[in-house]
């Protein structure tokens, strides 16, 4: 694995990242990745939310360890400047999470109406029951009255 | 055999007493319920007040939500029809029996009480009082377009694609207690009952001008809503089928 990594960290230079970018990449990866286990931590955020970002805070750290991934990367999507490959790649995978986002909010919305719905039915319910003991006592007291 | 009304309400204190009143004249062997849909105001003491059951949504859910909390209700209570119908005093509750007298003696599964249809003569001694319905040019073709594509989609002429004046039996309350669209509901459940094989049939009613309130409709919306209604139409064209309900 690493003989096969190798290669692409020494393309560096090609990839016009200097040590400085690449360091401050690295730094802001372990820093985001840090920043999601507190959250998860501190039940600010589920797990199963997490995964994503933290497979892209795992991308961003690998992309400053390893510059020739991306030129790997933009060679295979046919772009000849990395930079526009970097944020193609970024901007896709942003909407693909705000579309996930909208799929989760969706099921949720359903069912908080679900919710709402059963709420509301025992509410109903809870009336009916009312007033059949409320008729049951008025009743109760009509008969004793009749038999005093 | 027994019937429930519903009624779904939003802020319309001002009317529900009215719309109780009416359909207890008109239909007096059927059982109320007025779902209010997180009203602001006195709808649910009111109706309350009136002496009829009241299912209160928590908060508002929007028309989709409050009609299927009836069918809900209809369905797990074990009533055999429901009929629902607006309550800002639009729709006269003698045309809601006329609409259910349809679904007992078993013509049709769901029937839809319409504005357009050709004209039927009021039952003597139901005439409604009021003025009659008449729709604005923006409404008319936003009818219009909708007419045309559900009768595309569903090979059968509908006039009313939104009418909120329905009678329903069993099989209705099962499939749309279970799948009823929140954003779009009268057209998306015409849509799932004729692809899922129930007769639905359409009656010409009389309506009424509204009393109060005013039409939620502005121009910008009435686009909006169009152009909701017609994705909701071609992605229902691909819903799979739901396994037949028990006949």
């Amino acid at each position: 694995m690493t003989a096969l990594l190798a290669p692409l960290a020494a393309q560096a230079d090609h990839v016009s990242l200097t040590a400085q970018t690449r360091i401050i990449a690295a730094a802001l990866a372990i820093l985001f990745m840090v920043w999601i286990l507190d959250l998860i931590r501190r039940d600010r955020l589920q797990e199963r939310y997490s995964v994503v970002w933290f497979v892209a805070g795992l991308a961003m750290l690998a992309g400053a360890a390893f510059p020739g991934l991306l030129k790997f990367v933009a060679d295979l999507m046919g772009v000849r400047d990395t930079n526009v490959a970097l944020f193609s790649i970024v901007l896709l995978l942003l909407l693909g999470l705000a579309l996930n986002f909208s799929v989760i909010m969706s099921r949720q919305a359903a069912q908080i109406t679900r919710l709402a719905q059963e709420r509301a039915i025992e509410r109903a319910r809870e009336q009916a029951a009312r007033e059949a003991l409320e008729k049951q006592l008025d009743g109760d007291a009509g008969s004793k009255r009749a038999e005093g | 055999m027994r019937t429930l009304v519903f009624i779904p309400a939003w802020n319309e204190e001002a009317s529900v007493d009215a719309v109780i009143a009416d359909v207890r004249a008109h239909l007096p062997g059927a059982d109320i319920l007025v779902v209010d849909d997180g009203s602001t105001d006195t709808t649910t003491a009111r109706a309350q007040a009136a002496g009829v059951l009241v299912a209160t949504l928590p908060f508002n859910q929007g028309l989709g939500a409050a009609l299927q909390t009836g069918y809900l209700w209809a369905l797990r209570q074990g009533y055999d029809f429901c009929a629902h119908l607006d309550a800002d005093g639009q729709h006269p509750a003698a045309e809601v029996a006329r609409l259910l007298t349809e679904v007992r003696e078993d013509r049709a599964d769901l029937v839809i009480g319409s504005r357009y249809a050709a004209q039927a003569e009021p039952l003597p001694g139901a005439e409604p009082e009021g003025e009659d319905y008449k729709a604005t040019l923006s409404r008319r073709i936003g009818i219009n377009v909708f007419r045309f594509i559900l009768t595309l989609a569903t090979r059968q002429r509908f006039t009313d694609t939104t009418s909120g004046m329905r009678a329903a039996n069993r099989r209705v309350m099962k499939l749309f207690s279970e799948s009823y669209s929140p954003d779009f509901a009268e057209i998306e459940s015409l849509q799932l009952a004729v692809r899922e094989g129930l007769r639905v049939e359409e009656v010409p009613v009389r309506m009424l001008e509204r009393t109060g309130g005013s039409s939620f409709l502005t121009p910008l919306r009435s686009a909006f809503f169009i152009f909701k209604g017609l994705i909701v139409i071609l992605v229902g064209l691909f819903k799979p089928r739901r396994a037949e309900a028990e006949r």
